[in-house]
């Protein structure tokens, strides 16, 4: 298994996608929280002062833009196969489908943790960066900053791990890449906002509550604040449901897509 | 024990019956062409050999195992099924370096095959700037980083420029002679002659000969071709030497 999950790894590395699909989210990460930290304590601005925890824990949510696209690395890693036609190389050297599936799930973890980390280490930056600027002590503690640090980690590998489950199965690369878009920038928004008390159950929502964000920070449209009496789910309750999401997901396509004709 | 046993395989694409009830056995030492109309099945069964396709019916073994159970599959059998199966954004040398990790072949041996098969040359462009004689190449070099003596090639002279098919005759008339058992389709018939010791021929995914080739073509008669015996065969007119249906 070891030597299966170094070579998704390998194959990750040789081609440029994976370093496209950190640069996006680099890019967006890098202006989204630029402009927090610089709306932050004005009065039109709508964002805590950077002397607050809220008004930090707003630079660091821009960080989360990662974790969708970990979740995009994880459905390339599975889907690329079928596009590319390497699928039958792939298969001729490993001919247990279900240990590649395996291999590919933990390799696009492995990306996705890259993507946290790299979330994270941006988000932060700029945060503590308008913060010094300012002369203000950081307002958050070391142990939430290391907590928000471990969220965005295990929140990017789980949910690349999830879109590696999604590439299996619908085995479209396009389709899958859109339907991981579709599911956190419209889906996840609209079922956000109509149904707050389920709010905190939703994949998206979940991994960016475990990566620090105030519920609904990093959900787009009517979810992105919306109230309501449902509170984020505790970091380990996030945890395991996106753990369950990941191993569901792999699991329904290696009992299906998985076992299908390589022709 | 042959090399490759194919027993009563069949398989069925909705309403096409691809394959239908086929037998055949390739030993070692001998290159052994494999050949049929188009349609006729070929890559269907090479495929269910190598257990990409799940047959209906019938075993395809490898040593007297399917490939799915061989322990070290990649060192027992190199195979080339398609020219377009590379990331056209990974380099030649990565997509050796990537099959030899997942074969266990020692890296050093990317090299060997580039060298082998003349594409030191083009070891750091992208595959996907590659012809499609490029491609088989690295194909074939691929099928034999981790020194399989079974090699299974579907088409592989297909975009091979006339210096490379004598490069690949003489490559595969080598590893038979050392022992290795060679399986090839192709439906370059003048060259199949040119190549292989044994001559299986499929029709409407049936068996319609396996003889060796002085005896396949002693039955189109003095001086006849392959060509000549290949399409009485699939016309449905084979009817002496070899173990014909």
């Amino acid at each position: 298994m070891i030597t299966a999950v170094r070579v998704e790894l390998l194959k990750l590395r040789t081609v440029r996608l994976g370093y496209g699909l950190l640069a996006i989210p680099a890019g967006l990460t890098i202006v989204f929280s630029i402009l927090e930290a610089s709306r932050a304590g004005t009065r039109s601005g709508g964002v805590a002062p950077l002397n607050t925890a809220s008004g930090l824990d707003s630079v660091i949510t821009g960080g989360v833009w990662f974790l969708i696209f970990a979740a995009v690395l994880g459905v390339t890693v599975s889907s690329g196969e079928f596009r590319h036609q390497t699928a039958t190389a792939t298969y001729l050297a490993t001919p247990r489908r279900g240990r590649v599936l395996a291999a590919k799930a933990l390799a696009a973890a492995l990306g996705g943790a890259a993507f946290g980390v790299a979330g994270y280490l941006i988000a932060l930056g700029i945060g503590l960066g308008f913060v010094a600027a300012k002369g203000y002590p950081v307002p958050i503690g070391d142990a939430t900053l290391a907590r928000y640090g471990a969220g965005h980690v295990l929140a990017a590998a789980l949910l690349a791990a999830a879109g590696a489950g999604i590439g299996a199965l619908v085995r479209s690369q396009l389709a899958g890449v859109i339907g991981v878009f579709v599911w956190t920038i419209i889906v996840e928004s609209v079922l956000g906002g109509l149904f707050t008390s389920a709010r905190p159950y939703l994949p998206y929502t979940a991994a960016t509550a475990l990566a620090g964000a105030p519920l609904g920070g990093g959900a787009f449209g009517p979810a992105h604040g919306a109230s309501g009496a449902a509170g984020p789910l505790p970091f380990a309750a996030a945890a395991a449901l996106l753990a369950a999401l990941a191993a569901a997901l792999c699991a329904a396509a290696a009992r299906t897509t998985v076992r299908r004709d390589v022709a | 024990m042959a090399a490759i046993e194919v027993r009563g395989l069949a398989k069925r694409f909705g309403r096409v019956q691809a394959v239908d009830g086929l037998s055949f056995e390739v030993a070692r030492g001998k290159v052994t062409g494999f050949l049929g109309p188009n349609g006729a099945g070929k890559t269907t069964t090479l495929r269910m050999l190598l257990g990409l396709v799940t047959p209906d019916a019938g075993t395809a073994t490898i040593d007297g195992r399917a490939y799915a159970d061989l322990d070290e599959p990649l060192h027992a059998v190199g195979a080339v099924l398609e020219a377009s199966g590379f990331h056209p954004g990974r380099t030649a040398r990565n997509h050796l370096r990537i099959q030899a990790l997942a074969a266990g072949a020692d890296a050093s041996r990317v090299d060997d095959v580039l060298e082998l098969t003349d594409l030191a040359g083009a070891a750091d462009r992208r595959v996907g700037g590659f012809s499609l004689g490029m491609r088989q190449r690295l194909g074939l070099a691929a099928a034999l980083l981790a020194d399989p003596d079974i090699l299974i090639l579907d088409e592989p002279a297909n975009g091979l420029d006339p210096d490379g098919v004598r490069w690949l005759r003489d490559l595969l008339r080598g590893m038979a002679a050392e022992g290795a058992a060679v399986l090839v389709s192709s439906h370059l018939l003048a060259e199949v002659a040119q190549t292989v010791d044994e001559v299986i021929v499929i029709d409407r995914g049936r068996l319609a000969a396996q003889a060796p080739l002085d005896d396949m073509l002693s039955t189109a008669g003095p001086g006849g071709s392959l060509e000549e015996a290949f399409f009485r065969l699939t016309a449905g007119n084979w009817g002496a030497g070899g173990s014909a249906r």
